[in-house]
């Protein structure tokens, strides 16, 4: 689709906050139209990105199940997860990554009853990789700029 | 905002005052997501204007708490050296406005978005040593009895469990994904629980940059006390304190001024001694709370039951901040 989905939301975005916004007296619908037309920014800085970001975030909790805990690929894929390198629709990413989650929660707490120090520490770096990878509140300043 | 609002108001207040009103205005405020706000302007008397504030509990909140709550909250600190607005009416009935509401008189000055950085510059230090002292007020304040007792009735012993129980129920059934972060520090609070404070107090239960009013350099009222129930004071220390209200300057809690001076002019404030490595339990658990009021709010959003962009931004950006606070407590403490 040309021209992309995210430049059409960046439009979509200023168009919202810069020309429909201002023209809107009352304050609560004024307010609550900006904050949409941030939402709608975001989304869009976030879009192109999303389906890799969900296959990288899978892959890595993989490789963390099988260096630190006693799964290996069969044990997990009882659980639902296919090791696959198919491209796939990001909802069927979504739904694996629910389960690696559900799989990563509970090896943590095997970890911590272990009082495992090691694996514990690689457990907090491989959150911190998830985490800065999906989130969005850097996006914050930017929001600011947008909105002044 | 349901049409006939403005003049079920109308009709009400003139009761209420046993005088014909006029309605000059009558606008919602954008923000807050458990009670709808609404700023008012009447007439009753010739040059005779009223400014006056209405919350109404709202079909579909993230936190469901009964107007009573917030209005004995308020009741508590009427006339003392917590800045409140004037109470005039609340009532728990459904027939006279559509829902239960809470009627007080507009207090002068803002709130600030508590997202902004600089937001309350030049006054930053006038601003932030009322802030940290008001905090201490509300604890060291003794509480009348009959409130204290209607309060009482929802506290269980030890008081940390009695909130985490609560904090993390809500978060296991709104929950719209697997957090392993989120999950790492609810564990880590059930396992290493603080000490019971030496006094009860009434705890805010939302006090924190953007929920008071300041005029200049005066914070000329403390806002929202829909959460406010009886505690352990260095629970509302500890939330004003969170990182995520000065995220862009962590060093300045509140924006205001430094988390250590802060700290000390709440000692002072207060009379309380503070333990550290209790204030580090209720910092976690600060992170904790707030995960489960922008999950609630992004389940309000994904069920359809609000889809007030509020909720939305809820659950993205201060649900990030508060993940992210959560892993920094936790790598800390390894």
């Amino acid at each position: 689709m040309k021209p992309d989905i995210n430049i059409a939301l960046l439009n979509a975005a200023q168009e919202i906050i810069n020309r429909f916004s201002p023209l809107i007296d009352d304050e609560y619908e004024k307010s609550r139209l900006s904050s949409w037309g941030a939402l709608i920014l975001i989304s869009a800085m976030k879009f192109n990105d999303s389906g890799s970001s969900l296959k990288q975030e899978n892959a890595d909790i993989l490789d963390w199940l099988l260096k630190f805990t006693n799964l290996d690929e069969d044990d997990i894929s009882k659980y639902g997860y296919k090791v696959t390198s198919e491209i796939q629709d990001v909802s069927l990413m979504d739904a694996d990554n629910q389960t690696l989650r559900g799989l990563l929660d509970r090896e943590i707490i095997v970890l911590e009853g272990k009082e495992d120090a090691e694996g514990l520490k690689a457990s907090y770096l491989l959150m911190r990789s998830m985490h800065q990878r999906r989130k969005v509140s850097d996006l914050v300043g930017l929001l600011q700029e947008s909105e002044s | 905002m349901p049409e006939e609002l403005p003049s079920l108001f109308l009709s009400y207040y003139s009761k209420l005052i046993e005088k014909e009103c006029i309605l000059l205005s009558f606008e919602r405020i954008f923000g807050g997501a458990s009670r709808e706000t609404y700023k008012i302007e009447v007439s009753h008397d010739v040059d005779k204007i009223e400014r006056l504030i209405l919350r109404v509990t709202q079909d579909s909140s993230l936190i469901e708490t009964d107007q009573k709550t917030e209005y004995l909250a308020y009741s508590a600190y009427q006339n003392s050296s917590v800045p409140v607005p004037v109470l005039l009416d609340m009532s728990e009935d459904s027939d006279i406005l559509g829902a239960p509401f809470m009627l007080m008189k507009e207090l002068q000055g803002a709130a600030a978005s508590p997202f902004t950085p600089n937001i309350y510059s030049p006054h930053e230090v006038e601003l932030g040593e009322q802030f940290w002292s008001i905090l201490g007020e509300i604890a060291k304040k003794e509480i009348q009895e009959d409130i204290f007792k209607s309060f009482l009735r929802e506290l269980k012993e030890p008081c940390w469990k009695n909130e985490l129980d609560k904090w993390a129920k809500v978060i296991h059934e709104d929950s719209i994904g697997v957090e392993p972060i989120l999950e790492a520090g609810i564990r880590s609070l059930y396992k290493n629980p603080p000490k019971e404070p030496e006094r009860i107090t009434m705890v805010h239960g939302d006090y924190r940059s953007g929920n008071f009013l300041y005029l200049d350099d005066q914070i000329t009222g403390i806002l929202d006390w829909e959460m406010a129930h009886l505690g352990n004071p260095l629970e509302d220390l500890a939330w004003a304190l969170s990182p995520i209200w000065s995220w862009q300057d962590k060093e300045r809690p509140a924006y205001l001024i430094e988390k250590e001076k802060a700290i000390e002019i709440w000692q002072n404030s207060s009379n309380i001694n503070l333990d550290r490595k209790d204030l580090q339990w209720w910092e976690l658990f600060a992170a904790v709370k707030g995960m489960a009021i922008w999950i609630s709010a992004g389940n309000e959003f994904k069920s359809g039951k609000n889809i007030d962009p509020i909720n939305l931004f809820s659950a993205w950006i201060p649900g990030d901040i508060h993940l992210e606070v959560i892993l920094d407590i936790l790598e800390d403490s390894l």
